[in-house]
């Protein structure tokens, strides 16, 4: 049996999803394989929502919005960018990336639509199905899309994203601009950070562990592990369990 | 091997703990107590401690009382003879003890029951020592039940 | 110029902090200035304190909160020095203060804006080893509690300001430049650590399991980044077997570290060790030495504890290379034994001790005071005046002017204070405003409200007792309305929720369970007394030091006896009445015992001050041990310095000197002494009253028995030799000169260190090697200490040819009589034989106590000795020139021994402490007193021989006849009346019968 990509498309109300009917309406023929959520504007579309459908077994998940200014609510799209970046940057961890695309398609754009739903489709196809499909999923796969998805949920994640705009582009609160490399060397740290934070919350969630098992498990460096422990602990995620001769166990609180 | 790094679990049957008032001056064993404490110097937990400005402050009342309240046993320290911050209040209190020992085996209070000693401000290992010989003494002897109301 | 009556202080560590203290209770306004964003300094970073192992910040944590909250101290952090103009008594000093982005005022250190904060920093002050928030406060027991934004990683989302509730958070706060106005000026910057360079022998930096003594000391902290678990960098695990190298950046002459000696490592290696070991049993030890320094008082025994109770291993050298296993981490130590031998061994972990550096802004500090510094880059100070830079009215304490351990720079804290007390005495109590209390309120016959605060301590208290369940279970208790837990009930943050609690919750009494009433219940009574309550409102139930530290495996019943704590506590509280304490009169005069060099400086800087003093000496003639002494190492001439402070003193009109001096009685108490003293030939008697008495009556040096000392000729001390190469040239014809150490220190008999003898034997062979370039001088030593800048003279010797050979304890040197010569026998530690022939041998012996002379004045004082006879001070660490017993100092050789320098410091000290005394009218006694009930009293007598104080007299009572009472200003509040009363008729106030009954009674 071939393959038949299944894959989610979020499209915006006043733009692509207009595009979407347009496409319909002018009986513009392309494949079958996506299926539509429609929201207000691409800005709605939480980095959450991406991960729980990848997390179902979803092949691809498909952005659209309207074109850069012509946002029905202004700037919209602007935000739905940045977080579809962080998004993007959280999957090229486990290089799942180019399984996720965000484009513009306006309301006049029919046949815009159905070729770049298309050439999604293709390239999905190419890709094979979504190890999260299926009977036997990749089940370490599994875990890092789900510790990214409670990464993604995490207050300082969100801070980080939901101020890049104003703080890069804009200006902050002492009225400067913070350099967008200076801005993603943080972004990049704390998306790193976060993610293993979470990996090894799931991982502490089933059986108490120790730094090194959790190194092998997540094949970093122990003292890196270590680390991301200690500020865990002092969050009051975790805590010290146990001593198996010289090695502390940890476990979740 | 794994061990629990704190214990909780306690067995079910436990002996039977005594529980020991103590009084100590201020300046020197109140002082050593908290340099046992200071130093992590471990000693049974069978002690309840009530500071007082001096040995000479202990009324004979006090050691009464706490037997018939049913305190187990009863410690007493001050400073060592000379060290006394007040000179000499732990010199009046050991002319009153030595009388009131004599009392207490006159009522037919067993001797170790009511334990005097000197602890000074730099003695934790000494204090822990002596908490731990008090205890035993005290643990020997079983509960206090000579004031049991038993009507 | 007119004089100012403010000091500034610069750096607010326990040094700055101090002096802060002592010049704020003698009436100066201060100016305490701070560079970070919090007080307490490096000792805020310790675990533990040597020798003592004192946790740092619970011995900290109360002077910090003092400091913090003192009427006369205004602190100011995030400072830096602009521009400093004028003369001692009047200068200028522009300061900016560089903003926090948070409104002190305004913010109340909950600590939601640090939460919040997305961006994620690097923590200094724990080293590194953990992450912080942009938005943050130091440490959490931090003085002020004020977060502030650190605008180097701060990207300015705003996130802190929407969270903070209290609008504390204004990016707008700008910079800000103040002008202040002060007579004098303390710089107390302190240190920092020596930073080993990239690429490094010891591979710092790159390997993660090399840490600093630092970051090891953050590491052992109980709210340290790993909760006080000892593990390594790399992987997390207990290490077992953990390397310490000293000497890192110390005594280094290669010119990658310092050349001079650091002088604390010794002491806080065999700490970290030490507590390493407490901590985690599994860990050994091992220290990586070349002398073992350890020349304070009682610092030998803390060392012979470590090698003999925590079984830390000593190796005697410096290692040649580290690598690191690729795999394990692990750290392959190569090193050579005494006797040669190369030996690997791999260790799991290695801890660098580093030395300390001038602070890095030394020069900049330099240049704005316009003092000079030393060829280290340190302060230069005085030769005899260890706090005195090069410009007048600007003092140094602390490790600005020398590397220093806490005690000492405490000292040197409180002698810099001294110094602006004489400076600017006159100008007292001119700029400083009363502290204005609230009105207390009225709780007499209400029902107790009683309010419970429960402490974790960190982990000190809430890892081994059940402190939740202490809570519920004090809720249950009757007449409790409130109880709480805190992290760390000391903090300043808590001090402000008790207050809130007070007041919301109508308290009238209050309870905080958890360390001891000895060190804390001042501190919880100012806070209740600010909040309106009664000083005396106020119990602690010790849960810390007598429970959860003693009991630490033992949850279940250090709990139960937690909760017993905390009932009988209750019990009490709710008997407790509010006490009034008296007003007492100062006699502005002071009895200074013991005519040395330290005496006179304490004697003569009162008199200074206008403060009448009664000198005490009991020989013929001033001068004390000094006269033996003709030069100090670094070249000071003594005899002229002790000469010109004899004329000084002999000359001063506020000074009365006793020589052939016994003193008969010292009577009274704090501000109101009474002695008498019979003196010269004729044993003439004088009475005299004073205020504070300074205890400066010296040592004597150790009389040999050993080594043929007395029986043969060319056997003598070090002070003889002194005396003979300093009057004579008699050594010229001598061809070989053998100098024994430690004659009478380090051994059983006197188990400690005399601390100067090493650099009295270095210098006087150097002065007997410039002499007679032929004569060949070797030293036999056990461990050289020339700890700070000594250790240049050491190489200076090595470098004159004077010979050092090392010997055991248990092998002592043997000398055998050859005709006019000495043969000199020595085993080396390699157990070599060393024979040596030698025309004198010179015995360095050490300092003893004057135990008769000691006992006699301790027991008339009612102040203790230690166990090797020298005084006891109140606390090794924080209070090195008091005594327990208020009103009364000690300075000197009587104190332990120590250099010239250090005893004129502690002279200083000793005067500041006492103008926290003298310089006010009157001064608040104790309020837990003795009272006797007329009505019950039957006026036996018996209370009056029982009272030491004669504190009670008999009087005829209108209504009741003869009847005791008891003077309220003489008592002191031990109770020996009240235990003895047959009559039940006296009580004292604050360890009443009833309460202390209620204690005993109502026993689950």
């Amino acid at each position: 049996m071939t393959f038949e990509p299944k894959i989610l498309g979020f499209l915006c109300n006043w733009c692509s999803y207009a595009g979407a009917d347009l496409a319909g309406v002018s009986r513009i023929q392309y494949p079958p394989n996506m299926r539509v959520i429609r929201v207000m504007c691409s800005g709605r579309v939480d980095p959450v929502f991406i991960f729980k459908a990848l997390l179902t077994g979803i092949d691809g998940v498909f952005v659209l919005g309207c074109h850069p200014g012509d946002c029905h609510y202004l700037e919209g799209n602007y935000e739905a960018e940045k977080k579809f970046i962080m998004v993007q940057k959280f999957l090229k961890i486990v290089d799942f990336d180019k399984r996720i695309r965000l484009d513009w398609v306006s309301a006049s754009e029919g046949a815009r639509f159905a070729q770049v739903v298309t050439e999604f489709i293709e390239s999905i196809r190419e890709q094979g199905p979504s190890p999260l499909s299926g009977e036997n999923i990749d089940q370490e796969l599994f875990n890092n899309l789900k510790a990214m998805e409670n990464s993604v949920s995490s207050d300082r994640i969100r801070a980080l994203v939901g101020r890049q705009r104003r703080i890069t582009e804009v200006e902050n609160e002492y009225g400067e601009k913070v350099p967008i490399d200076e801005y993603n060397a943080i972004f990049d740290g704390a998306i790193h950070d976060e993610f293993v934070r979470q990996r090894i919350l799931l991982s502490l969630s089933t059986k108490v562990l120790s730094v090194k098992d959790l190194a092998a498990e997540l094949k970093l460096d122990p003292s890196e592990i270590l680390e991301n422990m200690l500020t865990l602990k002092s969050r009051g995620d975790i805590d010290y369990q146990s001593i198996d001769g010289n090695t502390p166990l940890y476990m979740r609180i | 091997m794994t061990e629990p790094i704190v214990e909780t679990t306690q067995s079910e049957n436990k002996e039977w703990e005594p529980k020991i008032i103590a009084f100590l001056c201020n300046w020197c064993s109140y002082a050593g107590a908290d340099l046992a404490g200071v130093s992590r110097i471990q000693y049974p937990p069978n002690i309840r401690i009530v500071r007082v400005p001096c040995s000479g402050r202990i009324n004979a009342y006090f050691i009464i009382k706490s037997l018939t309240d049913g305190w187990d046993g009863v410690l007493i320290s001050g400073c060592h003879p000379g060290d006394c911050h007040y000179i000499s209040g732990n010199l009046v209190a050991r002319r009153r003890f030595a009388i009131l020992k004599e009392l207490l085996e006159f009522f037919g209070i067993e001797p170790g029951r009511v334990n005097f000693m000197w602890a000074s401000a730099a003695e934790g290992e000494r204090f822990a020592v002596l908490v731990r010989k008090a205890t035993e003494i005290v643990k020997k002897l079983g509960p206090n039940k000579k004031f049991e109301k038993k009507w | 110029m007119e004089k100012v009556g403010a000091v500034l202080v610069v750096g607010a560590g326990i040094g700055g902090s101090q002096t802060a203290l002592d010049l704020g209770d003698a009436g100066f306004k201060v100016y305490l200035l701070e560079s970070t964003t919090s007080i307490g300094g490096v000792m805020a970073q310790l675990d533990k304190t040597f020798p003592t192992n004192d946790c740092a910040m619970c011995i900290v944590s109360p002077k910090l909160v003092e400091t913090g909250r003192h009427q006369n101290i205004d602190l100011s952090i995030n400072c830096k020095i602009l521009e400093v103009t004028g003369e001692a008594g009047n200068f200028t000093v522009k300061v900016l203060k560089k903003t926090l982005y948070v409104n002190m005022d305004k913010c109340t250190g909950c600590g939601v804006c640090g939460r919040a904060c997305p961006v994620e920093a690097i923590d200094m002050f724990n080293e590194k080893l953990s992450k912080f928030a942009a938005t943050s406060v130091k440490y959490p027991q931090a003085v002020p509690l004020v977060y502030a934004i650190n605008k180097d990683y701060c990207i300015g989302c705003g996130i802190c300001k929407g969270v903070c509730k209290a609008n504390a958070v204004e990016y707008d706060l700008e910079d800000e430049i103040v002008e202040l106005k002060v007579g004098g000026i303390v710089l107390a910057p302190g240190f920092d650590e020596y930073s080993p360079p990239e690429d490094n022998l010891y591979g710092y930096g790159k390997y993660k399991n090399v840490v600093t003594s630092i970051e090891f000391e953050r590491i052992l902290s109980a709210s340290g980044p790993y909760a006080g678990k000892v593990l390594r960098p790399s992987d997390g695990d207990i290490p077992e077997k953990v390397a310490f190298l000293q000497c890192i950046g110390s005594r280094d002459f290669t010119g990658n570290g310092q050349p001079y000696c650091s002088s604390v490592c010794c002491m806080y290696t065999a700490k970290e060790a030490v507590i390493a070991h407490e901590h985690m049993h599994q860990i050994r030890p091992t220290i990586f030495s070349m002398d073992i320094r350890a020349f304070g008082k009682d610092f030998d025994k803390y060392i012979i504890r470590a090698q003999e109770e925590y079984g830390v291993r000593y190796i005697r050298s410096r290692i040649s290379s580290i690598n690191e296993d690729p795999e394990t981490k692990d750290l392959l130590l190569k090193y050579e034994t005494e006797d040669g031998k190369i030996i690997q061994e791999n260790f799991e972990m290695v801890v660098l001790s580093v030395g300390l550096n001038p602070p890095d802004d030394a020069k900049y500090l330099a240049d704005k005071f316009g003092i000079e510094l030393n060829e280290y880059n340190f302060a230069k100070t005085d030769i005899f005046n260890p706090v005195q830079t090069t410009i007048p009215g600007i003092f140094v304490c602390g490790a600005f002017s020398s590397p220093k351990d806490i005690p000492e720079t405490v000292t040197q804290a409180s002698a810099a204070a001294g110094c602006v007390n004489t400076l600017l005495h006159e100008k007292r109590d001119t700029l400083i405003t009363e502290k204005t209390l609230p009105p207390e309120i009225f709780v007499a016959g209400q029902p107790p409200r009683i309010g419970v605060f429960v402490c974790h301590c960190g982990v000190n208290i809430g890892g081994y007792v059940d402190v939740p369940q202490v809570v519920k279970y004090a809720k249950s208790l009757p007449n409790v309305v409130l109880a709480d837990q805190n992290l760390y009930t000391c903090s300043a943050d808590t001090q402000t929720i008790i207050k809130d609690k007070i007041k919301e919750y109508s308290l009238n009494r209050v309870i905080v369970a958890s360390c001891t009433p000895r060190t804390h219940e001042p501190l919880f009574q100012e806070t209740i007394r600010e909040a309106g309550l009664n000083r005396y409102l106020f119990q602690m139930a010790n849960i810390r030091d007598q429970c959860s530290w003693v009991h630490m495996n033992q949850y279940k019943e250090a709990t139960e006896k937690s909760m017993d704590l905390v009932r009988m506590a209750v019990n009490k509280a709710r008997n407790i009445q509010p006490l009034e304490r008296i007003k007492l009169g100062v006699t502005p005069k002071t009895l200074v015992i013991g005519g040395g060099i330290t005496g006179m400086v304490a004697a003569l800087n009162f008199a200074n001050q206008n403060f009448e003093t009664f000198l005490v000496e009991k020989e013929k003639e001033l001068g004390g041990f000094a006269r033996n002494i003709y030069t100090t190492l670094e070249g000071g001439n003594v005899q002229a310095f002790l000469s010109d402070l004899i004329e000084k003193v002999n000359t001063h009109a506020n000074i009365h000197v006793f020589t052939e001096a016994k003193i008969e009685i010292i009577n009274g108490y704090i501000g109101n002494f009474k002695s008498a003293v019979f003196h010269g030939p004729e044993k003439t008697r004088a009475e005299f009253e004073h205020g504070v008495v300074v205890v400066a009556t010296g040592a004597k040096e150790y009389e040999p028995n050993e080594f043929l000392y007395k029986t043969n000729d060319n056997v003598i001390t070090q002070s003889e030799f002194e005396k003979v190469i300093n009057t004579t040239d008699d050594i010229g014809n001598k061809k070989l000169i053998v100098m024994i150490q430690c004659v009478g220190s380090r051994n059983e008999e006197h188990p400690y260190c005399s601390k100067m003898c090493c650099a009295e034997a270095i210098k006087n062979a150097i002065v007997a090697k410039n002499q007679s370039p032929s004569t060949e001088i070797v030293i036999l030593f056990r461990d050289i200490r020339t700890y700070g800048f000594k250790e240049k003279y050491y190489r200076m010797a090595r470098e004159a040819g004077i010979v050092f050979i090392r010997y055991d304890e248990d092998n002592p040197p043997e000398i055998v009589p050859e005709g006019s010569k000495l043969r000199v026998n020595i085993v080396t530690p390699n157990k070599d034989t060393i024979l040596i022939n030698s025309d004198m041998v010179v015995l360095s012996v050490g300092i003893v106590a004057q135990k008769e002379n000691n006992e006699e004045l301790g027991k008339l004082l009612k102040v203790p000795l230690n166990d090797d006879n020298f005084f006891l001070e109140a606390h090794v660490k924080l209070r090195p020139v008091d005594f327990a017993t208020e009103g009364v100092f000690v300075a000197g050789l009587a104190h332990c021994p120590k250099t010239i320098e250090d005893s004129i410091s502690q002279a200083n000290a000793a005067v500041s402490r006492a103008c926290t005394i003298l310089s006010k009218d009157e001064i608040e006694a104790e309020g837990k007193i003795g009272a006797i009930d007329p009505a019950r009293c039957s006026g036996c007598g018996m209370c009056i021989d029982n009272c030491a104080y004669n504190a009670i007299e008999l009087i005829e009572d209108r209504r009741f006849g003869t009847v005791a009472i008891i003077n309220s200003a003489l008592c002191k509040g031990c109770g020996a009346c009240s235990g003895n009363c047959r009559c039940a008729a006296i009580d004292i106030a604050g360890f009443s019968s009833e309460q202390i009954y209620a204690m005993i009674t109502g026993r689950l």
